[in-house]
């Protein structure tokens, strides 16, 4: 799912942002002491629920909001204080904001004339951005005139005709419906690295940010929870709260029993996990267990694994349950199974041949296993 | 049952408000000196209407005062209306937007009446202004006021307010935004402001009269002061002229309107089907 970043002989940072704090009517602290840096060319996402505070520190980034506190840097130069129509930033807005009086052209223009252009090159530059993004038929057309689809495309053009050295993406398919917003993700960036600008995008859907970001920031309550690729955060979320707000994930709360350089046992209420790595905490410590449902295996027979003198054999990581719920998906199947300690786990099975594999139905008593390095401890 | 109930209901409305205006229009033809009593067809009274100085002065003047009126108006309703919707939290926010709409609540005679005092009072200390047409305006531009304000705010309401934003993103300084965003997007809320208060001033007869000194009548003054005296048929000739040059106003504007809501749906819909194949 995840594109891999695109390597660059040169990487430098365009983008650093120290202690950013944004508190409004000296009581909501909507962008809570954030820094980050992004590199040129990379495409950086802000993920997080509604009201995380994506949408002020995004802003605070074109000028219209003044932080509380700290400082934006674009290229070593201190922006913090520059007002948005003299920063080398442009946005796309959340709702594309198209001027609906000007036409498609116009609207594209619209940054240039304001810079003074000559005709000449203006005309050049719209023509091939019309290019870009496939417009060049409808460049008379006013705003309404366009489906949700078309006037995306003009609202990127419009954002890209300056040539900023960062582009900021409010929210950039929301607009759209689902299965726009999947063919949409993909061709955006494709523009975007065509263009070659950085850009930094907000969103509230993971797989958007997963499909689209070359790094990721996971927000909650204004401060970043996590900053990583995408394969990162999916597969090692720092706390439950990420692993919660990426994908689906099964968690188990229980103590650390046995803690080694090279494996450590977590003892449940459900079942004792063996995990085949160490990790940074001691014995005796509670911690959860995250486990995502994709990689759990079901079966009607009981595993035939077991801990021979501390040493796994087998399929030794297993829970029983009861399945109490199937959710056909079509390429797969999530399956919902109690336990014994009322918990619900969920485990999704590829259906790769045509009859559900597995075989289980309502009400059966089902096995599930993991292999040693399917999981990850959470200590927070 | 209910439906020709509901239907006589509906004409007797409709003849209730229409029939003066249909009797006015059809004795203004009327040939007799007396208003009421029908002798045959003719133009007479305005041939006499054509001659007579006072009304036509009258009516010069009522177009002056009105479209100043609406001018200064638009003017000044278009930027309290800014105050109002850009400036969300200032003092005397309250105060502004509640004073700026109590002329529309406040019955004419009061406001004539203080704007009279006032200006009485000045007139003693200042020797200004000299009542007539300034003061007439001054009365009729406080009223447009008012209106062109709430229409202004209502528009700028539904505007989005990201517009501005992008414009400024886009290298806008904050007057460039009003000159090349803002504005265009307003006209019609203007002209539709500077067309209501312009009717607003031109059949206004409470403030003028407080408000006009010796030699500026407005029309309605002047139909208003003739009427009492006895009625004569010029006047039905000139409230028929009158209405003849605002019915073809509105009927042509209002085509326009629908016209072009027409081909706004026809080419939204166009939009979709195109996107769709
Ligand atoms: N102009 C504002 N005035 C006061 N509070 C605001 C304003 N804008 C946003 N907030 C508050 O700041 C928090 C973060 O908002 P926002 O950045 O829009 O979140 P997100 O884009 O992640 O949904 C929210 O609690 C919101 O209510
Ligand atoms: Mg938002």
């Amino acid at each position: 799912m995840a594109t891999a970043p695109k390597a660059k002989a040169v990487r430098e940072d365009l983008l650093r942002v120290e202690g950013l704090t944004k508190i409004y009517d000296g009581a909501v602290k909507a962008v809570d002491n954030i820094s980050l840096t992004v590199t040129t060319g990379e495409i950086f996402a802000l993920l997080g629920g509604s009201g995380c505070g994506k949408s002020t520190l995004l802003r605070m980034l074109a000028g219209f909001e003044t932080p509380t506190q700290g400082k934006i840097y674009l290229a070593g130069e201190d922006i913090t204080h520059l007002p948005p129509y003299k920063r080398p930033i442009n946005m796309m807005f959340q709702s594309y904001a198209l001027f609906p009086h000007l036409s498609v052209w116009e609207n594209i223009a619209f940054g240039l004339k304001r810079d003074g252009m000559p005709k000449n090159d203006i005309n050049d530059r719209v023509e091939s951005l019309l290019g870009l993004v496939q417009l060049t038929k409808l460049a008379k057309r006013k705003p309404h005139q366009l489906s949700g689809g078309q006037q995306q495309r003009v609202a990127l053009a419009r954002s890209l005709a300056k040539r900023p050295q960062l582009l900021l993406l409010d929210e950039p398919l929301g607009a759209l419906d689902k299965k726009l917003r999947e063919s949409t993700q993909l061709e955006l960036v494709n523009i975007i690295e065509e263009v070659g600008v950085t850009c930094v995008l907000v969103t509230h859907d993971q797989e958007e940010a997963m499909t689209m970001a070359s790094r990721i920031a996971v927000m909650s309550e204004g401060s970043f929870m996590q900053v990583g690729s995408p394969d990162e955060v999916y597969e090692m979320p720092n706390s439950r709260h990420v692993a919660d707000f990426i994908g689906n994930v099964n968690i188990f709360d229980g103590v650390v029993e046995v803690d080694e350089p090279d494996h450590v046992t977590v003892r449940c209420e459900e079942c004792v996990h063996y995990v085949g790595h160490g990790i940074s905490g001691n014995t005796g410590m509670s911690v959860s267990v995250a486990l995502r449902p994709e990689k759990i295996l079901l079966s009607k027979n009981k595993p035939q694994g077991e801990f021979n003198k501390g040493k796994p054999q087998g399929e030794f990581n297993w829970c029983e349950g009861e399945v109490i719920e199937i959710v056909y998906f079509g390429a797969h199947t999530t399956y919902h199974l109690k336990l014994a300690s009322g918990l619900v786990i969920k485990a999704q099975e590829l259906n790769s041949t045509r009859d559900l594999s597995c075989g289980l139905t309502w009400g059966d008593r089902a096995y599930a296993h993991w292999s040693d390095l399917a999981m990850v401890v959470l200590t927070q | 049952m209910n439906k020709i109930f509901s239907k006589s209901w509906m004409i007797a409305v409709y003849v209730f408000l229409y029939m003066p205006i249909i009797t006015l229009v059809v004795f203004s033809f009327n040939d007799s000196q007396l208003v009421t009593v029908w002798s045959h067809a003719s133009i007479r009274w305005y041939h006499v209407l054509v001659h007579d100085r006072e009304l036509i002065s009258a009516v010069a003047l009522s177009l002056r005062i009105a479209f100043l009126s609406a001018l200064l108006s638009v003017f000044f309703g278009t930027f309290t209306a800014f105050a109002l919707n850009r400036y969300k939290r200032f003092r005397g926010r309250t105060l502004l937007s509640s004073m700026a709409s109590t002329p529309l609540v406040m019955p004419d005679v009061i406001v004539g009446l203080s704007l009279l005092l006032m200006l009485v009072s000045m007139q003693q200390w200042w020797g200004f202004p000299e009542r007539g047409l300034l003061t007439i305006l001054l009365g009729h531009a406080l009223l447009g006021t008012a209106y062109a304000t709430v229409v202004v705010t209502s528009r700028l309401r539904e505007m989005d307010g990201k517009l501005d934003e992008a414009a400024m993103d886009l290298g806008c300084q904050p007057f460039q935004v009003f000159k090349l965003v803002t504005l265009p997007l307003l006209a019609p809320a203007l002209v539709s402001a500077f067309l209501l208060t312009f009717t607003l001033s031109f059949d206004d007869v409470v403030l003028s009269s407080f408000l006009s000194g010796p030699g500026y009548s407005t029309l309605p003054m002047v139909v208003f002061s003739r009427a009492r005296l006895g009625l004569n048929p010029t006047i039905n000739a000139v409230a028929t002229v009158t209405i003849t040059v605002v019915s073809i106003a509105v009927i042509v504007s209002s085509f326009y309107q629908s016209r072009a809501e027409r081909k706004r749906k026809l080419e939204v819909a166009q939009a979709y089907s195109d996107s769709n194949q």
